[in-house]
């Protein structure tokens, strides 16, 4: 450990500037399992559409990190009297929840399959048949990993922190206590998570669709009081409510323009096929004790290596040959039950041709809830209201639920030929 | 097959409430209550925030019930601030569950929902929710309820300790706990 528990880091950032730290947080940092994070790409293969993009969780979650102790501060000093009032913090509290945020942040994705998402349809079951994501696995590693560095650090001597605190605030449960209120900022409608990934991966794949002035929306969040005695949330004040729809906007076209992208889509279809093949009975491990060790041993590198050796069957070898299969119908973005039927009828009548599916309701990049609380205290009162109020284009903006078919790149011209039948009027 | 269509649900669960139409929260914490008090197979998984159990796919859920014209929701102001109308579309001739994509063995479950928690605010479900949630989380099993409201409160520090205990007991009678 670093001899010195008061000295500050900094880390450069290609979003932020200077990411700083304290000695606790690089020795976090330090440990195996958060190193494994910089064999993991963000966007998985999506640089074989946007070469730029080899940016990885590592980077990320520095980011993460970063983002969420500015938003932690903003929320603070914008509205101390509610945090005080509902949430009996006073101004220990807060200190002390302030750094609680910055490791939770740090550690949000630790949890993380190789290729990021694309991996996360390959997770187990639990006891009652849900499929795990990584979000469960995340606490679980804190808990077993890095507990030690948690606990026994010198600076944790200021905090009394636990794993378990830790862990609790990740997955959503009620070790948390209090600090439930700042889960929002981990997983919430103005959170750090998708705050730094909109810049990083825009910066990083080229495009300007990602982009929302961060600053202004940092300091406008706010605590937000809930209607009726409900509890109070995380939103943005009056004057950051353009700032907070820049962000809708963001995701949106993020969503559409890369996350979406037909010929990235294919490339997770077959990293997710052929990584089925690669593991022991085509699942990653248990978040559990008998499983998390050999989860953690699991990263792109080891995938590549083994994609190398000619493992992962026909999906891998279209990956290495840049040979992936190609997109030959897809619905309207806002598609109606009519748009649906027609689907099913082009579904059925495409039969063997039909290589695989995707739908942006079940991407783990989907755009999600837009509206954002936005707290009107302007008149002497304090009266939220969703965001949609204030702006007519994310109340006009119409969950995306399209679905996009793909076929094998030797089927296309049948496939295609297939689809005009069906669809050429009776 | 068990499995529900989700956004169908919505629809369904919109249509049949007392007041005929549904606000979000209603709507997250009935799902909630649905998936782990009946054992209706939704494959959500809820986590707990500040403000009760959540699972964002609900919401998504909501957002494509919308795309599909099965559900209409908008917004409304009212003396205490700003809420969701979420109004059932569905055409009326569908009279069966399954026509709504929903088993007819999932019925009582759905009318239990809607008995039991229909007629209550966000305010109400939010806390009882977040204390049959934590009621039914295994690290509780050593508490009793004043432990457990307790560890409630320290969740909801806005309600009193009193109150919570007051809504623990009612909710351990009906046997929501375990």
């Amino acid at each position: 450990m670093s001899s010195d528990p008061n000295r500050i880091f900094e880390i450069r950032c290609p979003i932020h500037g200077f990411i700083t730290l304290n000695s606790w947080e690089r020795e976090i940092i330090e440990q195996r399992p958060f190193q494994r994070l910089r064999r993991i790409r963000q966007l998985a293969w999506t640089d074989y559409v946007y070469p730029g993009a080899m940016h990885t969780r590592f980077e990320h979650s520095l980011g993460v990190m970063h983002t969420a102790s500015l938003l932690y501060d903003s929320i603070r000093r914008n509205s101390s009297e509610l945090l005080k009032s509902e949430l009996a913090y006073n101004d220990a509290g807060l200190d002390r929840h302030s750094q609680l945020v910055r490791l939770a942040a740090l550690l949000h994705d630790v949890g993380h399959t190789p290729f990021s998402h694309a991996g996360e349809d390959l997770l187990p079951q639990d006891e009652a048949g849900q499929s795990y994501k990584h979000e469960n696995y995340s606490p679980a590693i804190v808990r077993r990993h890095f507990k030690d560095v948690i606990e026994n650090h010198p600076t944790n001597t200021n905090y009394d922190f636990k794993a378990e605190d830790i862990a609790s605030l990740l997955e959503g449960s009620q070790g948390a206590k209090q600090s439930l209120f700042w889960r929002d900022l981990l997983v919430g409608q103005v959170d750090a998570d998708r705050m730094d990934y909109l810049l990083r991966d825009s910066y990083h794949v080229g495009v300007q669709y990602g982009t929302f002035d961060l600053h202004r929306l940092v300091a406008t969040a706010c605590a937000v009081p809930g209607a009726k005695g409900q509890s109070p949330r995380i939103g943005v004040s009056k004057g950051g409510w353009h700032s907070a729809e820049a962000l809708v906007l963001a995701r949106y076209f993020m969503f559409t323009q890369v996350y979406f992208h037909k010929t990235r889509v294919a490339y997770d279809i077959h990293l997710s096929k052929g990584l089925a093949q690669l593991l022991p009975d085509g699942r990653f491990p248990p978040p559990d004790d008998s499983g998390l060790d050999e989860f953690l041993k699991w990263d792109d590198w080891r995938v590549l290596g083994m994609l190398q050796q000619g493992g992962g069957g026909e999906h891998c070898e279209r990956l290495t040959k840049r040979d992936h299969f190609r997109q030959v119908y897809e619905t309207p973005e806002i598609a109606s039950q009519k748009d649906m039927d027609d689907l099913q009828k082009i579904r059925e009548g495409l039969g063997n041709l039909l290589a695989a599916e995707q739908s942006a309701t079940k991407s783990w990049y989907k755009t999600g809830d837009p509206d954002i609380q936005v707290l009107d205290d302007s008149r002497g009162t304090s009266a939220a209201a969703p965001l949609s109020k204030y702006s007519n284009v994310v109340k006009n903006l119409a969950k995306n639920n399209q679905i996009k078919l793909f076929s094998r790149p030797e089927d296309v011209e049948k496939a295609v030929d297939k689809i005009r039948e069906i669809a050429r009027p009776t | 097959m068990n499995k529900i269509h989700r956004p169908g649900l919505i629809s369904y669960l919109a249509k049949k409430t007392p007041h005929g139409w549904l606000g979000r929260t209603a709507l997250m914490k009935y799902c909630y209550l649905l998936q782990s008090v009946r054992g209706v197979p939704l494959g959500y998984r809820f986590t707990l925030h500040t403000y009760g159990p959540f699972d964002s796919s609900v919401l998504n859920d909501l957002g494509t019930a919308d795309a599909l014209g099965l559900v209409r929701s908008t917004f409304e102001e009212y003396p205490s601030g700003y809420g969701y109308r979420i109004e059932s579309c569905v055409d009326p001739k569908k009279k069966k569950l399954d026509d709504w994509g929903i088993l007819e063995s999932h019925r009582d479950s759905i009318d239990w929902v809607l008995r039991e928690f229909g007629s209550k605010n966000a305010a109400d479900l939010e806390l009882e929710t977040t204390i049959i949630f934590v009621g039914r989380d295994p690290k509780s099993k050593n508490l009793d309820l004043k432990g457990l409201a307790r560890v409630v409160h320290e969740v909801k520090p806005h309600f009193s300790e009193a109150d919570i205990f007051k809504r623990t007991t009612e909710l351990q009678d009906k046997g929501l706990l375990t």
